[in-house]
């Protein structure tokens, strides 16, 4: 940004402030004001996007979806260029251990909360996309331990999949109910006890008996969960953290049968 | 060489930092299936019965050979005399908090030692006191900054601490959250002192480099900790501070606290935190899932790894898991012994 001409580098400074104190008058006003410039507002906006959820500002990353709004950016792009590259570039951060699971909590609710100003307008285009794979998603029973399951929930939604999100203290039951009725890709299960981790090989079990473990990929997680737990209970993978779940996921989905061939 | 000591005398001797007849094994939490089932204790009356408390509790110490008895089973204790919603888990689930508060003011802690569960904890140490004057009896409470989390909710914490960091508002608010906690640790403490208890061991799971950041352990956790751990001291008693994950980056804040003992998870490199440490003796780190599946090579390979790392009490990395054997527990305490008798 810093290459911007003064002009237009001093009206980036009043819509950010206009954006914290959730000045919406202003930050049409000023949006407008940008764009009289001639300067390329749609970069500036996915770029200012990016780094507002990266560094977990809510009202900021707010208001400057509303400028993308106004400007006519298409949802999907404001989505995928703008907020949830924000949530990949603190994810790489945290997996390289320059980030802090706080820092990605409040990326991710600036994330969120960009994401509910383009809800309304992206349920329009519904029909039109192809259908993201689905991901089950929960802490499993016993556990009502949120922030992991949460992080890698919203990674996976930043990567495009659809989450189930079954919340925590999940029976293993509730889990195969809902790849069934979801036709779901994967299942997703966390724990972050040592004293509830039996409960991800019942659900394994469960999958298996009803004949359809072959139909999702399961990933396992948690601070107890081991890679070598993972396959001796029959996951298929217990990435490092939510960022190597959402990058695994999107890597193995490619070579996992489609949803019609699976589920018929 | 060290005459042989009691239990209470073994563990106490170690957190004085003086020499032992052989190293300590100690645990936290201790809801373990077997030992429920061997009393003959009840799911979930043994978490309001002292009675079935303590003859549950007690088998750590009479079966497997451990040197404290702790009580009660769970961090919930506080949360639940708060009137907040626990579920009450399984005979192998401890309970869970479910609920938090949106403000400060609306947590009411007046009658908090009329609790029931408290008066258990309470009639437990005393109980235990008297049946097991050998055994260091020990209460097993929530530290500040986790009861602060479990008042205002672990995520709103999470958020809170680097907000906090950020915004001095944000700070006060903070402040108010933890300055409520400490009041109740107090309470508590004084009460669980007066019982008879010889050592407090808190938990600070939600301190941990996992959930917050070191910069708000450092700021806020460990003044807290320090007021809360001064206030024990001057009942006479002392403290052990345990906080979940990888504590490496916490680990200098953790032995500034004035704790007698640190307590830290298999996340850890036992060797790398005895030497910040320093003069604090540190206890763990066995993987706690060892109890339920692990093999005598690989329960006495873990003992030896952290008494070789300088450890001065062996310990599990985090509570006892409800679905540990008797038989694994005894490995365990054989291994420290064995290690004690080679290298003591």
């Amino acid at each position: 940004m810093d290459d911007l001409p003064e002009e237009v580098q001093g009206i980036i400074e009043e819509l950010d402030e206009a954006a914290e104190d959730e000045d919406e008058d202003a930050i049409e006003e000023l949006t407008q004001k940008l764009l009289d410039t001639g300067a390329d507002v749609e970069t500036i906006t996915l770029k200012k996007l990016a780094l507002l959820v990266m560094d977990g500002e809510e009202e900021m990353t707010q208001g400057w979806t509303r400028v993308a709004i106004q400007i006519g950016l298409d949802p999907f792009k404001t989505l995928i260029e703008g907020l949830a590259t924000g949530m990949s570039l603190i994810g790489k951060k945290y997996e390289n251990g320059e980030a802090f699971v706080p820092q990605l909590l409040i990326a991710s609710n600036a994330m969120y909360g960009g994401m509910d100003l383009l809800a309304p307008l992206m349920k329009r285009d519904e029909n039109s996309g192809s259908k993201p794979a689905t991901v089950v998603i929960g802490t499993v029973e016993g556990d009502v331990h949120d922030i992991g399951k949460s992080l890698v929930k919203t990674l996976l939604s930043a990567n495009g999949f659809n989450c189930v999100d079954l919340g925590n203290d999940v029976p293993a039951s509730r889990f195969i109910e809902a790849a069934k009725e979801s036709k779901a890709t994967a299942i997703s299960m966390s724990t972050l006890m040592t004293t509830t981790m039996a409960e991800m090989p019942r659900v394994l079990k469960m999958l298996s008996d009803e004949g359809i473990r072959d139909k999702v990929m399961v990933m396992v997680g948690g601070a107890p969960i081991t890679t070598e737990y993972a396959s001796q209970i029959g996951a298929d993978v217990s990435p490092h953290d939510a960022a190597s779940a959402a990058n695994w996921l999107k890597a193995a989905v490619f070579d996992f049968p489609p949803e019609s061939v699976r589920w018929g | 060489m060290v005459a042989e000591m009691t239990s209470k005398e073994r563990v106490l001797a170690m957190l004085d930092k003086k020499p032992v007849d052989r190293v300590p094994v100690i645990t936290g939490s201790t809801m373990v299936k077997e030992y429920i089932e061997k009393s003959g204790s009840v799911w979930p009356d043994y978490h309001s019965n002292a009675e079935m408390m303590v003859n549950t509790v007690s088998l750590m110490h009479t079966d497997a050979g451990l040197d404290n008895i702790v009580m009660p089973f769970g961090m919930f204790i506080e949360s639940i005399a708060l009137g907040l919603e626990v579920k009450m888990g399984r005979i192998d689930i401890q309970p869970s908090v479910r609920s938090f508060f949106n403000k400060p003011e609306e947590v009411k802690y007046d009658n908090f030692l009329e609790d029931k569960f408290v008066k258990t904890t309470i009639d437990a140490i005393k109980l235990s006191k008297e049946k097991f004057p050998d055994a260091a009896i020990t209460a097993f409470l929530v530290a500040p900054v986790t009861l602060a989390g479990d008042l205002m909710g672990a995520e709103n914490l999470s958020v809170l601490s680097i907000k906090c960091l950020q915004k001095e508002k944000q700070m006060q608010k903070m402040h108010e959250w933890i300055d409520v906690a400490l009041e109740i640790n107090k309470i508590y403490a004084e009460a669980c002192v007066e019982a008879g208890a010889d050592v407090l061991y808190y938990s600070d799971a939600s301190a941990s480099p996992n959930l917050v950041m070191p910069e708000f352990y450092y700021e806020v956790g460990v003044p807290a900790e320090k007021e809360l751990g001064d206030f024990v001291h001057n009942l006479g008693c002392p403290w052990e501070l345990h906080i979940c994950g990888d504590t490496t980056p916490i680990i200098e804040g953790m032995a500034s606290t004035g704790a007698n003992g640190l307590s830290v998870e298999q996340a850890v490199k036992m060797s790398e935190v005895t030497k910040i440490a320093g003069e604090v003796p540190v206890a763990g780190n066995i993987t706690p899932l060892l109890m339920v599946e692990g093999t005598e090579e690989q329960i006495t390979g873990a003992v030896r790894d952290a008494l070789d790392g300088g450890a001065k009490a062996s310990m599990l990395g985090c509570g006892t898991p409800p679905l540990s054997t008797s038989d694994r527990l005894k490995t365990w305490v054989k291994a420290v012994a064995d290690w004690s008798a080679e290298k003591l």
